[in-house]
This record gives structure tokens, C-alpha cells and sequence, in this order.
């Protein structure tokens, strides 16, 4: 393989979106020792890779396998990457800081857990508080962790309620404009969504990264 | 003895319908494990079972879809596998009627295998083992091994069914609609499970859950293109939604879900049940509209 950038680019590319986990990493390392910028691997090999996966998940031909292998192999990359960063004396801006979990009485961790590592893939700092959480500790966390994102899960019509208690929490204490809330889970819908005052709605663990995108687009703290 | 290819000759097999949502009407708190009802208050599940064979099951469902050792380990009660599920195959026993039936309900463990998940195998197979040694203890006629996404779970599950009893096993996997067709949310084609449920000699085989009604009779359609066998189909009741008093209802009423029945038994359907959203009502109504189908042909 000629040393050329280009082709690093591509091969970390391409290891992303097949999810080669064990080459994801080396190959971030080799594009570095070549002498390329880590912002530069990572805005154009990783951000467009993990793009890529979501595209083929949304269009039928990825599924739950190929998503996490995708994700898996971004984060390997992006932990060398960060780690390059750092040593430069640089650090990656986080792309928002996501408080999330699956709500109280409900003990369904898939969605949630897929949320929080597409979300972590495409640098958000995720806070994961688990399954079952109460409402309170949404919002505690959130303020102790000065989040810009609380998301919810639910996976059951009867737990699916509490999404919205966690919206009434936030009013009551006047914290609402503080945090943007986004809502998933296989009972959710757009339209429950906004009947219960969240501000946005994923219908998949691909989604949940643009509309958290779009939720902080225009706020600070935003890389883009 | 529950045969099925005795009773899905010249009829339809109708099971229940939902578990969850009436166990929570019947006041289990949100957070609470449901297989623990079975002990705390069996009076409760066993009236769910009953209401359910009023309105016209031939086959009620056990309280036990989340009763295998994983899942019941998130409440801490792992090592009450066997006797929850055993419990709750008494309870529906105690109810269940002269010529009817009750099936064990076993669902997915909701862990994965690696690599997606940390899973092996044996931790699966281990933990299904207890959950069917119990339904079988407890005196189901039958096995549904249901709302799988996961072949090689579904599997694993049915091996430990086959390892500790001779009882008729059925299997339903849960599939959604996508831009490419059906798929469950592993990537298991209707052809693949199809294919994989003849090789294993699985008696009874379809979908549940995720579905309306009429995704499901497209679904089922494409099944019966694919085999012969007995297919089951549970749809839930559409979409959930926020009722006007702030409580979730699902978008189809007992008289709107069975008027799909018709069509889902002309597509191929031949053990009919309900999924999420679903009631005695519901049930009912199914009852009817199956009745009266075949009131028609015969």
C-alpha cells in the first residue's frame, strides 16, 4: 500500500463502515504516523464513515449486527484519534453532553444502549444513567452534569408515561428551556412525542444522532 | 394431548391476547417483576387466564415471557427460575378448562451474543434451561417460544426445550417492516426462519408482535408462499398512543382488529392470537369473526 493520506483515509474508512473493530484502531494510527491531522482523519474518514453506516441501516441493508460493528469500530478509531489529539495539545470539542436512559419501571436496555453508542461514535460525551431510572435523577444528573440533552427510552405503552413526567419535572422546576429532551423506544411515536412537550423524537438509533445534531445546531458548544 | 395438526386441520387455533397490559390494569406496579406475580398474587394471573378462556382461547399463554434466569436476574430472583415458571404453569392449569390448553410463553432474554453482546451460548442455553424444565414441571401442553429477533437465540431456546421435554414447541420471531421487506432487527429474513424452523421440525412457526394486522397479513402471505406448515400470526393493536385522561391505548379496538381476521386466516394464519394492545375484548371478537369464517365454508 503507497503511503499516500488518501489511502489511509479510505482504509479507516472502509474498516468503519464494514466494522473490522481490530483494524479500526491501527489503521487511525497509521494515517497519524503518516503525518495527517486527527481533526482531519476525523472529519474526513470517521464522520463520514459512521454516516455511511447510518445510511445503510436506515436503508434496509445494515441491521442490528453491522450497526454495533460500525459504532464499535469508530469509537476504536476515536480513541486513538483523541489520544493523538491530546498529545498535540489539542482536544475534540464535544458535539453536546447527552444524559440518557431507559425511564423508571422499565428495564429494556437494546434501544438505549444503541442510542448511547451511535451517539458516543459521532462524539457526543454520553452520560449513561442506565435502565430504570427515576425521573428525578434525569434531571438532577443533568443539572449536575450541565447537559445540553436528557433522552429517554421506553420500551413498554405503560412506561412510555413516565417520558412525560420527566417533561413535567422540568417545567414544574423551570428548567425546561435549560435541556432539550428527546424521546425513543419501540412504542414511541413523532406524534406522542410532541403531545408530551419533547423537543425531539428518533425513530432509530441513526436518527437519534441528527435530531440530537439538529436539537444543539445553533447552540454553543456545537463542533460543526 | 395438544396436536396441532389435528386441530389447525379444519380450524383455527385462537390463543390470548395481551399479558403485560393487564397484569399493569390489574394494578402490577410499573418496575416490578410480572413472573412474581404468579406467587404474590396468583389470583390476579390465574383471573387473566380465566377472562381470557370466556372470551374464547383455546390455548392461554403462561405468565413467564420474561422468565428465563437473565431476565429474571435483573430483579434479583435468578435462582426462583424454576419455581416462578413452574408456578406459572400451575396457575393457568388451575384454570384452563376440559379440552382446552395452556402454553408456556418463553421470550428472549433481551441479552446478545458476542459479538453484538458479551453472551455465549451456554450462558443462554443456561438460561432458558431452568425456565422450560419449570413450565414443563408445572404441566404446560405446549411450548411458544416467542417475540425472538435472534435466530441463534431461538434457537438455543429451543434446544433447551428439546433437551428437558417432549413437548410440542412453537416458535415466533418478531419482524419489522423495512424499505427491503420483512426483517427482524438482526437481519433474519422470513426465508431464513422459515427454512431454519422446517430443519428443526418446530410444529408451529410465524410472527408476533411489532406488527398492525395488516402488516401482518403481508407478512404471513410471504410465509405461506414459503411453507405449508401450521403459521402463526399475533399482531398488536396498531400503534400506542396518549388517550385522553393521559393513560396509553393502542389506536385498534376490538372491533377494528378483528375485521382483519378474515383476511389474516385467507393468508395463511392458522393459530391466531393477540399481541401488545390486545384484551379479552379483543379475543372475543376474534372468536366471532373465526367462527363465522368458517360457518361460511363449511
Amino acid at each position: 500500500m503507497k503511503p499516500e493520506p488518501n489511502n489511509h483515509l479510505q482504509a479507516l474508512s472502509q474498516a468503519i463502515v464494514q466494522g473490522l473493530v481490530d483494524e479500526a484502531g491501527p489503521l487511525a494510527e497509521k494515517a497519524v504516523a503518516a503525518g495527517m491531522k486527527p481533526l482531519q482523519v476525523i472529519e474526513q474518514a470517521c464522520v463520514p464513515a459512521i454516516e455511511e453506516v447510518g445510511r445503510l441501516w436506515e436503508a434496509g441493508d445494515y441491521f442490528l449486527p453491522e450497526l454495533i460493528a460500525g459504532a464499535e469500530a469508530m469509537k476504536a478509531a476515536m480513541t486513538v484519534l483523541q489520544e493523538a489529539l491530546k498529545s498535540s495539545g489539542q482536544s475534540l470539542k464535544s458535539a453536546g453532553r447527552v444524559v440518557i436512559g431507559t425511564v423508571e419501571g422499565d428495564i429494556h436496555d437494546i434501544g438505549k444502549n444503541l442510542v448511547a453508542s451511535m451517539l458516543r461514535a459521532s462524539g457526543f460525551e454520553v452520560i449513561d444513567l442506565g435502565a430504570d431510572v427515576k425521573v428525578e435523577r434525569f434531571v438532577e444528573t443533568a443539572e449536575r452534569e450541565k447537559a445540553d440533552i436528557i433522552a429517554l427510552s421506553a420500551l413498554l405503552t405503560t412506561t412510555m408515561l413516565n417520558q412525560k413526567r420527566v417533561v413535567e419535572l422540568l417545567v414544574s422546576r423551570g428548567l425546561k428551556d435549560k435541556f432539550k429532551v428527546m424521546v425513543g423506544g419501540a412504542p414511541v411515536t413523532e406524534k406522542f412525542a410532541r403531545e408530551i412537550g419533547a423537543d425531539g423524537y428518533g425513530e432509530s438509533a441513526v436518527q437519534a444522532v441528527s435530531v440530537a445534531r439538529s436539537l444543539l445546531a445553533g447552540r454553543g458548544g456545537n463542533h460543526d | 394431548m395438544f396436536d396441532i395438526k389435528r386441530l389447525t386441520e379444519k380450524q383455527v387455533i385462537l390463543l390470548d391476547g395481551a399479558m403485560g397490559t393487564e397484569l399493569f390494569r390489574a394494578g402490577l406496579p410499573p418496575g416490578h417483576c410480572p413472573e412474581s406475580w404468579n406467587e404474590e398474587r396468583p389470583e390476579e394471573v390465574a383471573g387473566i387466564h380465566r377472562s381470557y378462556y370466556e372470551a374464547g382461547s383455546l390455548a392461554v399463554l403462561t405468565n413467564s415471557f420474561g422468565g428465563n434466569a437473565l431476565k429474571l436476574a435483573g430483579y434479583g430472583l435468578e435462582s426462583r427460575t424454576f419455581e416462578l415458571n413452574f408456578k406459572a404453569a400451575q396457575l393457568a392449569r388451575s384454570v384452563c378448562p376440559e379440552g382446552r390448553y395452556v402454553g408456556g410463553s418463553i421470550g428472549p432474554t433481551g441479552k446478545f451474543l458476542k459479538p453484538v453482546g458479551d453472551l455465549t451460548e451456554d450462558q443462554l442455553l443456561e438460561a432458558f434451561r431452568p425456565q422450560v424444565e419449570g413450565l414443563a414441571a408445572g404441566g404446560v401442553d405446549f411450548l411458544l417460544i416467542e417475540t425472538q429477533y435472534d435466530l441463534k437465540e431461538a434457537l438455543l431456546a429451543l434446544r433447551a426445550a428439546r433437551e428437558a421435554c417432549s413437548l410440542p414447541v412453537l416458535v415466533t420471531m418478531t419482524f419489522n417492516l423495512t424499505r427491503r421487506g420483512y426483517y427482524t432487527i438482526m437481519g433474519v429474513s422470513p426465508e431464513t426462519f422459515i427454512r431454519t424452523m422446517e430443519e428443526n421440525t418446530v410444529e408451529a412457526f410465524g410472527a408476533n408482535c411489532t406488527l398492525s394486522p395488516a402488516d401482518m397479513i403481508g407478512l404471513i402471505i410471504i410465509m405461506r408462499s414459503l411453507s405449508d406448515g401450521p403459521l402463526i400470526a399475533q399482531a398488536n393493536a396498531g400503534q400506542p398512543r396518549v388517550g385522553p385522561d393521559g393513560s396509553t391505548l393502542y389506536e385498534l379496538g376490538p372491533d377494528e382488529y378483528a375485521g382483519f381476521i378474515p383476511e389474516l386466516i385467507e393468508a395463511g394464519a392458522r393459530v391466531i392470537g393477540g399481541c401488545c394492545g390486545t384484551s379479552p375484548e379483543h379475543i372475543k371478537k376474534i372468536a366471532e369473526k373465526i367462527s363465522a369464517f368458517f360457518d361460511k365454508i363449511n
